[in-house]
């Protein structure tokens, strides 16, 4: 008995040791800093001695690491750890900690973080971002104090990662908007219809119905997921007076619209082509995992859907194959009517909450945004630069897939939009919209109809917000 | 002074080489893992059933069973359990058919009979893996392997993937394929049947069937038990195939159980939730070895008893 007491007690000790090995790591690197913190200071006080009112720079000299991350793609990772290094190399006290994910992965990453109050100081987030409000710091504070110098960024486009009480929550790195690429040479092989900057959505059906059954290849390829934004953010808004429209109301609360049958002509559309062959079916959907081996540029379709700034990518590699790919704006549902198509913020920078240097972080966000060198660098994968100054030294150096981006971002900015638009997206839409591509597959097998599948999406759309 | 650290040092190495003391130190990093990262985690996550707990919320609000009755009107969910039912009673016999069946061809005494082994086994060295889910996509994609195959054949391509009908077989296909542990317990187990039983029987006059379904089988029963035990289990948390290749589509004709749970946790961010369907799936996968615990008295042959 007394033998496997102690037993149990030298295993208690060893699991208190191990945890106490845990705990202690972090006391260390305190016991560090404070010690980084004493030289410091101590060094601070000669030098007040000599000139008095230095003690903020001395400050500044102290080294400062920094955690960041991203998601993105390989290019994008690439791009940014080349910037960060720049950055390094001109603060040589800030040292940059970077981890970078694929999308799924990064927001996993991020919700265990946010439970254990440890985010990244400087982080990336999209139209998702109000469920992590409570953990950015806003830099309105920094504005003030020059440390954020938003001076060459637009009003608009400060708006685009702005609460609606006007707190700036980051800064954009990017502004997007989506459009339909295509290859004007299939078009004419098979004699469809080119898009025009009017374009309906039974025109792009027409114009896939011809491609497929001329070619016999996808008049359109997947939308993937964006199907969504196709079918419901972007269909709704398109429908009615400008701006009368949304999918969900302006400050997400509920919807956006009062008749779910306003869905079903798109989900009717969708199905058809799927039992046309004019759209791939799930399984051929499920082959194309990025915009790269998209069948757009497997040559394998006639079009695709993007978000423009991944359309020089893919501009250079049809390029290569001595194809000309061109952008069109994203079909209506009548022409003349509302284009539906809206400039955003691909993504924004953010200061943590939970930060223990939100005035580095904040510097280093200015840098990467406003920065031509590192913009450079960067070259607009993330977006088009807010910042003026950015946008014309790229431009200038821009490839002809980068000019073709511009262009239309430039046309689709001039379009009349609504006074006020929300193409952020609640918690909870990621199911929405699963189940959304899910039923268009049951209307494609004939399980359900075009009007049942409106209703039903309606209706998850709007438990997200009982 | 001297005296007492002496005694003091001979009790602690009287206490470390006490043979207890020392299995408990080298258990010690097992029972810590184990209560760490095991342990904890599945109590809290009974827990969270009962809440409304998601990633990155630090209150959890205690809802009762909401989470139990909803599973019962979620469409997804009912579907992934006929799925994964189909996926389990597929694939668990013809899997263990097909063990059984290599570990009798194998059991006749031949140089490469070792090397045949070590080759059937390493599909389920291999398997888990995400690289070898990624190479069973391209084989059953539109122009992959098996369409080539077909189209030189003269026959029609199939769409595996995008029917919903068969999208499943390509899964189990897959999970088949991997019979090599089952293989290894079957051989050693066919190993133990004394040849006696089999010299005596060919006197009788009894042909290799006979012999196959009279003495192999019930002989083998205890470890068929096993083996049909540790499979449908596995089977039942099967999440990579489904994860890597289809993603639970076309129109969750693929949503295996796990994958559900996975995105219900993860992509959707219904931690509560998730947690609840898997203590719903620690319940069904229980009774389902209950019952075959309980069935096993009719067909498991036991020499003690016999």
């Amino acid at each position: 008995m007394k033998k496997k007491l102690v037993g149990i007690m030298m295993a208690a000790t060893m699991i208190v040791g191990s945890l106490a090995g845990c705990g202690s790591q972090t006391d260390s690197t305190t016991a560090n800093d404070a010690q980084t913190k004493d030289v410091a200071e101590a060094s601070t006080k000669e030098e007040t001695a000599a000139t008095e009112d230095k003690a903020d720079d001395t400050n500044s000299d102290e080294p400062i690491t920094l955690r960041m991350a991203w998601w993105g793609s390989q290019d994008r990772h690439d791009k940014t750890i080349a910037a960060i290094e720049l950055y390094e190399s001109l603060n040589p006290n800030v040292t940059i900690e970077y981890e970078y994910y694929s999308f799924d992965d990064y927001f996993t990453k991020l919700k265990t973080l946010v439970a254990s109050d440890e985010v990244w100081d400087v982080f990336q987030l999209g139209g998702n971002f109000p469920m992590y409000l409570d953990k950015i710091y806003p830099l309105d504070e920094f504005i003030a104090t020059g440390v954020v110098d938003v001076s060459k960024i637009s009003e608009a486009n400060l708006k685009t990662t702005r609460e609606t009480d006007g707190t700036q929550l980051g800064l954009t790195n990017g502004i997007n908007t989506y459009g339909i690429a295509y290859d004007p040479a299939i078009f004419e092989e098979a004699g469809a219809a080119i898009p025009t900057d009017d374009w309906t959505w039974e025109d792009y059906q027409k114009a896939a119905d011809t491609i497929t059954e001329k070619l016999g290849i996808f008049g359109s390829s997947t939308f993937l997921t964006s199907d969504f934004i196709a079918g419901c953010s972007t269909y709704i808004g398109q429908q009615g007076d400008l701006g009368q429209y949304s999918f969900f109301n302006l400050d997400l609360t509920g919807m956006g619209f009062d008749n779910p049958q306003m869905l079903a002509p798109f989900i009717q559309m969708r199905a058809d082509m799927i039992k046309k062959g004019s759209y791939p079916d799930a399984g051929a959907s499920a082959e194309v995992t990025n915009i790269e081996n998209d069948f757009l540029v497997t040559g394998e379709a006639a079009m695709t859907w993007v978000a423009v700034n991944q359309f020089p990518t893919i501009y250079n590699v049809c390029a290569e194959q001595g194809r000309e790919l061109a952008l069109a704006p994203l079909p209506k549902v009548v022409a003349g009517g509302n284009s539906g198509t809206l400039i955003q913020s691909s993504q924004m920078l953010c200061v943590s909450q939970d930060s223990e240097h939100k005035e580095a972080a904040a510097a280093f966000i200015s840098w990467f945004e406003n920065d031509v060198d590192c913009n450079n660098i960067l070259q607009a994968e993330r977006g088009i630069p807010a910042n003026e100054n950015v946008r014309e030294a790229l431009s200038a150096s821009s490839t002809k897939g980068q000019q073709i981006m511009y262009n239309y971002v430039d046309s689709v900015s001039k379009n009349p939009t609504p006074k006020e638009y929300n193409v952020l997206s609640p918690d909870g839409q990621d199911q929405v919209q699963d189940n959304y591509l899910n039923y268009i597959q049951q209307v494609a097998s004939g399980e359900i109809t075009a009007e049942e599948a409106a209703e039903k999406t309606y209706a998850d759309a709007q438990a997200i917000f009982k | 002074m001297g005296d007492k650290t002496k005694t003091k040092a001979d009790s602690l190495s009287m206490l470390i080489n006490n043979d207890n003391v020392v299995g408990h130190i080298f258990a010690a990093p097992f029972i810590f893992g184990f209560i760490c990262f095991s342990f904890i985690p599945i109590c809290m996550s009974l827990y969270y059933a009962f809440t409304d707990y998601s990633l990155g919320n630090k209150v959890a609000v205690f809802v009762g069973l909401k989470n139990f009755l909803m599973l019962f009107k979620d469409e997804v969910f009912l579907k992934s359990i006929s799925k994964t039912l189909q996926y389990v009673l597929i694939a668990v016999p013809l899997k263990l058919t097909f063990a059984l069946l290599v570990a009798f061809l194998l059991t006749r005494k031949s140089r490469m009979v070792t090397f045949y082994r070590s080759l059937y086994y390493v599909p389920s060295l291999v398997g888990g893996s995400v690289a070898v889910a990624l190479v069973w996509k391209q084989l059953f994609a539109r122009k992959g392997l098996f369409n080539s195959v077909l189209m030189d054949l003269g026959l029609k391509k199939i769409n595996w993937f995008g029917s919903e009908a068969l999208a499943i077989y390509p899964l189990i296909l897959m999970a088949v394929w991997q019979f090599g542990s089952s293989m290894i317990i079957f051989a050693a187990g066919l190993k133990e049947i004394p040849t006696t039983y089999y010299e005596a029987s060919e006197i009788d006059g009894a042909n290799g069937f006979q012999r196959f379904f009279k003495i192999t089988l019930p002989c083998l029963s205890p470890i068929i038990l096993y083996n049909l035990v540790m499979q449908t289990i596995s089977a039942f948390m099967t999440f990579t195939q489904a994860f890597i290749i289809t993603g639970g589509g076309p129109n969750n004709s693929t949503m295996l159980y796990a994958l559900n749970v996975y995105n219900q946790a993860f992509k959707y961010n219904n931690m509560g939730y998730a947690c609840a369907m898997s203590w719903v799936m620690l319940i069904v996968m229980s009774l389902i070895t209950l019952v075959i615990f309980r069935t096993s008295k009719f067909w498991v042959f036991s020499e003690s008893e016999g």
